[in-house]
């Protein structure tokens, strides 16, 4: 008998799913796009779902573990996710079960404290292989910047970090959880940077783990899931990308407003230095007394402050902004 | 038999293999296997044999094998071009 999961459809077999995944330990996350599972006489005995890319909640019965029931359920979730038009997929488990979905063929990212993240699909060697063009020599920086929307901040921080480097790679984050979309945010910083000569600009793929993209499903209550969030983000930074593009400094801008970004800082600065990287804060650039931040343009943006905006935007971005109603 | 479309088929269990197709510019033949090091010139000796028989000359094929014999992945690259063929 070829184990073979289906997809779960029906209310009442996604609430099997819930019994079974809750039934091993696990926290039940909503936001799932698939489900897929494996019945044995009529009783769900594998089952896992996926949210984008991204596979999660795995739970096995354990008659069925060690068996052929993670294929299975792996086979079929990315049969889906494919159809979906997702071509590489990630998965965020437990350390003890990283070595089942190497037998399946997945990769190990990164392993950091209770959380082991891989990736079935070859994606990662795909992105590197795509931007190996772009690899120079000589010691490089990079900049990981969300843009949303593109500041006079983050043209100073690349204006800044790049006449400290040979090369400036600014990484804008792929992933669409802004409310500015990514076609906009990239294409706005490629303007506004575009006098800089040794700037240059990729994005992130899926290699930036968000709060958004991150599920906590696996970790247990002490777990401290931002923080694992952010070291798990930083060391996929500095063992994968870093090393593909001679990137021997990461540049931020030093942060006064944001608790998460300021801890995101802190945990960069704990780990950075274990992969040879050293951590480059950049004071922030201020327009008159306060410092210029991308949460302050939005906000002038819903009121239709101008006034303020043109202080904190570079014109490209200006441009932009102009073309949205006041309110949005 | 030309490539128009992305089309995939097998699974990803023990002693089975994934195959992935897509259109291309050239001939482009990807391998990953847990049996890499002893095999791959076996694997991709499978692979090509098939590409010839249906006369596939632009494609991109990726395998992602878990040991599976010569008629599995016979069968499984065939089924993936052929998918991949349909108009």
């Amino acid at each position: 008998m070829i184990p073979v999961a289906v997809p779960l459809l029906t209310a009442g077999e996604r609430l099997d799913a819930r019994r079974l995944i809750e039934s091993q330990g696990l926290a039940f996350e909503d936001g799932c796009d698939d489900f897929v599972g494996m019945y044995d006489n009529g009783r769900l005995v594998a089952t896992a779902g996926r949210a984008g890319y991204v596979l999660k909640m795995f739970a096995v019965d354990e008659a069925f573990q060690g068996g052929e029931a993670l294929g299975a359920l792996a086979t079929a979730l990315t049969s889906l996710g494919r159809a979906a038009g997702h071509d590489a997929f990630l998965v965020f488990t437990r350390p003890e079960h990283a070595a089942s979905f190497e037998h399946c063929q997945f990769r190990l990212l990164v392993a950091s404290g209770p959380v082991a993240l891989l990736e079935c699909g070859g994606g990662l060697e795909r992105y590197l292989d795509a931007h190996r063009h772009l690899r120079r020599e000589g010691t490089n920086g990079a900049a990981v910047i969300n843009g949303n929307p593109f500041t006079l901040g983050h043209q100073y921080l690349v204006e800044t970090a790049a006449a400290q480097v040979d090369t400036l790679y600014v990484f804008i984050v792929r992933e669409d959880r802004s409310v500015f979309p990514f076609a906009a945010r990239y294409r706005l910083a490629e303007e506004a940077t575009r006098h800089v000569p040794n700037v240059v600009l990729l994005d992130t793929s899926r290699y930036a783990v968000s709060a958004g993209t991150f599920p906590s499903y696996f970790l247990r209550r002490n777990d401290e899931k931002a923080e694992l969030q952010m070291q798990v983000d930083v060391r996929l930074f500095a063992a994968h990308l870093a090393p593909a593009f001679g990137i021997a400094r990461r540049f931020v801008g030093h942060e006064p407003y944001c608790e998460t970004t300021a801890a995101y800082n802190l945990v960069m600065k704990e780990l950075l230095p274990l992969y040879g990287i050293d951590l480059v804060e950049i004071r922030r650039a201020t327009a008159g007394e306060a410092f210029i931040s991308a949460t302050k343009v939005r906000e002038a943006l819903a009121v239709g402050d101008f006034a303020t905006i043109e202080r904190l935007v570079p014109e490209t971005t200006l441009a932009y902004l102009r073309t949205f109603g006041v309110g949005c | 038999m030309d490539i128009t479309r992305r089309a995939s088929a097998g699974t990803m269990q023990s002693s089975d293999l994934m195959v992935h197709v897509e259109p291309a510019e050239r001939l482009d033949i990807q391998i990953e296997s847990t049996v890499k090091k002893q095999f791959e010139h076996l694997i991709r000796d499978r692979i090509e044999a098939v590409l010839r028989q249906l006369a596939v000359t632009r494609a991109l094929v990726k395998i992602s094998d878990r040991g599976a014999l010569d008629y599995a992945i016979e069968a499984r690259v065939e089924t993936a071009l052929r998918r991949a063929a349909e108009a």
